[in-house]
């Protein structure tokens, strides 16, 4: 592997021989898993989004930890296994992700954005597959969802834009791309400043060219509060081609369940 | 009881009676306890599983107790009756004790906090590790364990830290007069920006407090995820301090302007000679 070529499909199981470390970038991630006799190291540090690369490299490679600047986590593993999986796998929380301009959704209208969020980078070794950390992507920042400080949920702030154009949407290593289809079935305009995407529900698939996807969400607005009717689809969408599955959801949802997906206090801050 | 004989056989069967009774009931009153921790599972607050189970303890233990005296030969009416006299004499006995004990009940009533809040009550901040009939239990942070007694608490200021998921961190500085606010400004919330424990919404508050006696007084409110307030603290003060020091920011010593309407005498002493 050339070091220069960009890595697809990097969630695809490796075999690293012992002494030898598989490293490189996932996005702003920078990551490097070194395997060492009876055990592994990871080590990692993260570089800024908007300055970093969109695209994963990975590559194997004699010798040591290079990312992390000296800082690694050990973990002891038995057994004579040389595989190792990264696998990613979406936040533990919510990800609030605010349309470019606030747009208002009347009555009886719809819409389709396209949203991307972070993934987290599941590190597994041996046979069968052992868990050593997750290891995020890109570090979130923390926000409050809700009417209230008293009422709400703690969400990850998500930093980017909703699109209503696929196109728009930049294909990035680190991010799988979510198509949410709202509508408003309520009397009064719905207004569209942020969503709260309910990451931990939904499964990654892995698209062919690298990209990432989650299944169709559909938000109906059927009641005038922040609340919304939840339906997941099933399988990658339409627009990912022949992509497999990675990951399921962090979470089991009820079918039908109502979610904390529209925001109105707060709507006009930063 | 005059009279009463031990070696008598019929007397001894009774008090061997009584005694299987009040053993069969110190036997039952936890287990009883226990189911009903059981029964009540997740569904309830921890306190109100505990207060439950200890009522449901002392209740069979007191009727089994009663069964025992009963089986001695006492008259259950004049027992009571002669506990309502003690009751009376002991209640004005014991008048701390009764008042903590109404004060307990208020607090369960009212419920200002549960187990596993973390609470302040005037100098004291620890996490509540139960809430009894007489006192309050905490456990400080340096791990002390304190019991505040329950009338304390009715009486004065309880702060309950843990009650909402998130807080808020005012944080009071100042800065020299020859700065630009509105650059200051900008320093401070592109530094709560990039910190990941600072909440982006609520969105972080930049007050100007006032002209102050050397500094233009500024507050910056942050909100954080509760757990992490300590966090944020420590991170955020730090950071502020190096973006201050990266963009030239002076946060000022107090400054003392001295003005003599004549010229002061100054007297020039000769340095002292090296001392080599």
């Amino acid at each position: 592997m050339s070091s220069t070529t960009p890595t697809a499909a990097w969630w695809l199981p490796r075999r690293v021989p012992e002494g030898q470390s598989l490293g490189g970038r996932i996005g702003p991630l920078l990551l490097d898993v070194h395997r060492g006799p009876g055990e592994w190291q990871i080590a990692f540090s993260r570089e800024d989004e908007t300055l970093a690369s969109s695209f994963a490299r990975l590559e194997l490679r004699m010798g040591g930890l290079e990312a992390g600047g000296g800082a690694f986590d050990r973990f002891i593993l038995r057994g004579p296994s040389d595989r190792l999986v990264l696998r990613p796998l979406l936040a533990d929380r919510p990800v609030v992700i605010r349309p470019r301009q606030p747009v208002f959704l009347p009555s009886g209208e719809e819409i389709t954005l396209y949203m991307s969020s972070p993934v987290t980078v599941r590190v597994e070794a041996g046979e069968p597959p052992v868990l050593l950390r997750d290891v995020p992507s890109l570090a979130m920042s923390d926000t409050w969802f809700g009417p209230s400080t008293r009422e709400g949920e703690l969400c990850y702030s998500g930093r980017t834009h909703a699109r209503h154009s696929l196109a728009e949407v930049p294909r990035r290593a680190h991010r799988a791309i979510t198509p949410v289809h709202i509508r408003n079935e309520v009397e009064s305009p719905l207004p569209l400043e942020k969503v709260a995407l309910p990451v931990p529900l939904l499964s990654v698939y892995g698209a062919a060219d690298g990209s990432l996807w989650t299944e169709n969400v559909s938000l109906v607005r059927t009641s005038a509060s922040d609340l919304a009717a939840l339906r997941i689809g099933s399988g990658p969408p339409e627009y990912a081609g022949a992509a497999e599955l990675i990951s399921g959801p962090r979470e089991a949802h009820g079918r039908g369940s109502l979610v904390r997906a529209f925001s109105h206090l707060f709507g006009n801050g930063a | 009881m005059a009279g009463f004989d031990l070696l008598d056989p019929g007397n001894l069967a009774m008090l061997i009676r009584a005694a299987l009774i009040l053993i069969v009931g110190l036997l039952l009153a936890p287990l009883a306890g226990r189911l009903v921790v059981r029964g009540l599972g997740q569904r309830f607050s921890v306190h109100h599983t505990q207060l439950a189970r200890r009522l449901v303890f002392y209740a069979v233990l007191a009727l089994f107790l009663a069964s025992a005296l009963r089986e001695l030969g006492f008259s259950l009416a004049v027992l009571m009756g002669a506990a309502g006299v003690l009751t009376v004499a002991i209640g004005f006995a014991s008048q701390t004790s009764a008042s903590n004990l109404i004060s307990g009940l208020f607090l369960i009533g009212e419920r200002p906090f549960e187990v596993g809040d973390t609470i302040q009550v005037g100098g004291t901040t620890g996490e509540v590790l139960s809430i009894d009939a007489l006192s309050v239990k905490l456990r400080t942070f340096d791990n002390l364990y304190v019991r505040i007694p329950n009338e304390s608490l009715i009486k004065s200021e309880v702060v309950n830290l843990t009650r909402f998921p998130i807080r808020r961190l005012d944080l009071k500085l100042g800065v020299a007069y020859s700065e630009d606010i509105n650059r200051v400004r900008d320093v401070l919330l592109a530094v709560a920006e990039r910190n990941p424990l600072c909440l982006d919404e609520p969105a972080p508050l930049f007050i100007f407090q006032g002209f102050g006696e050397s500094a233009l007084e500024l507050q910056l409110s942050l909100w954080a995820q509760r757990q992490n307030f300590l966090a944020l603290r420590n991170s955020v003060t730090a950071e502020i301090k190096a973006a201050f020091d990266a963009a030239g920011i002076e946060i000022p010593f107090p400054h003392r302007t001295l003005e003599a309407s004549r010229p002061f005498p100054v007297t020039v002493v000769p340095a002292p000679p090296a001392a080599d």
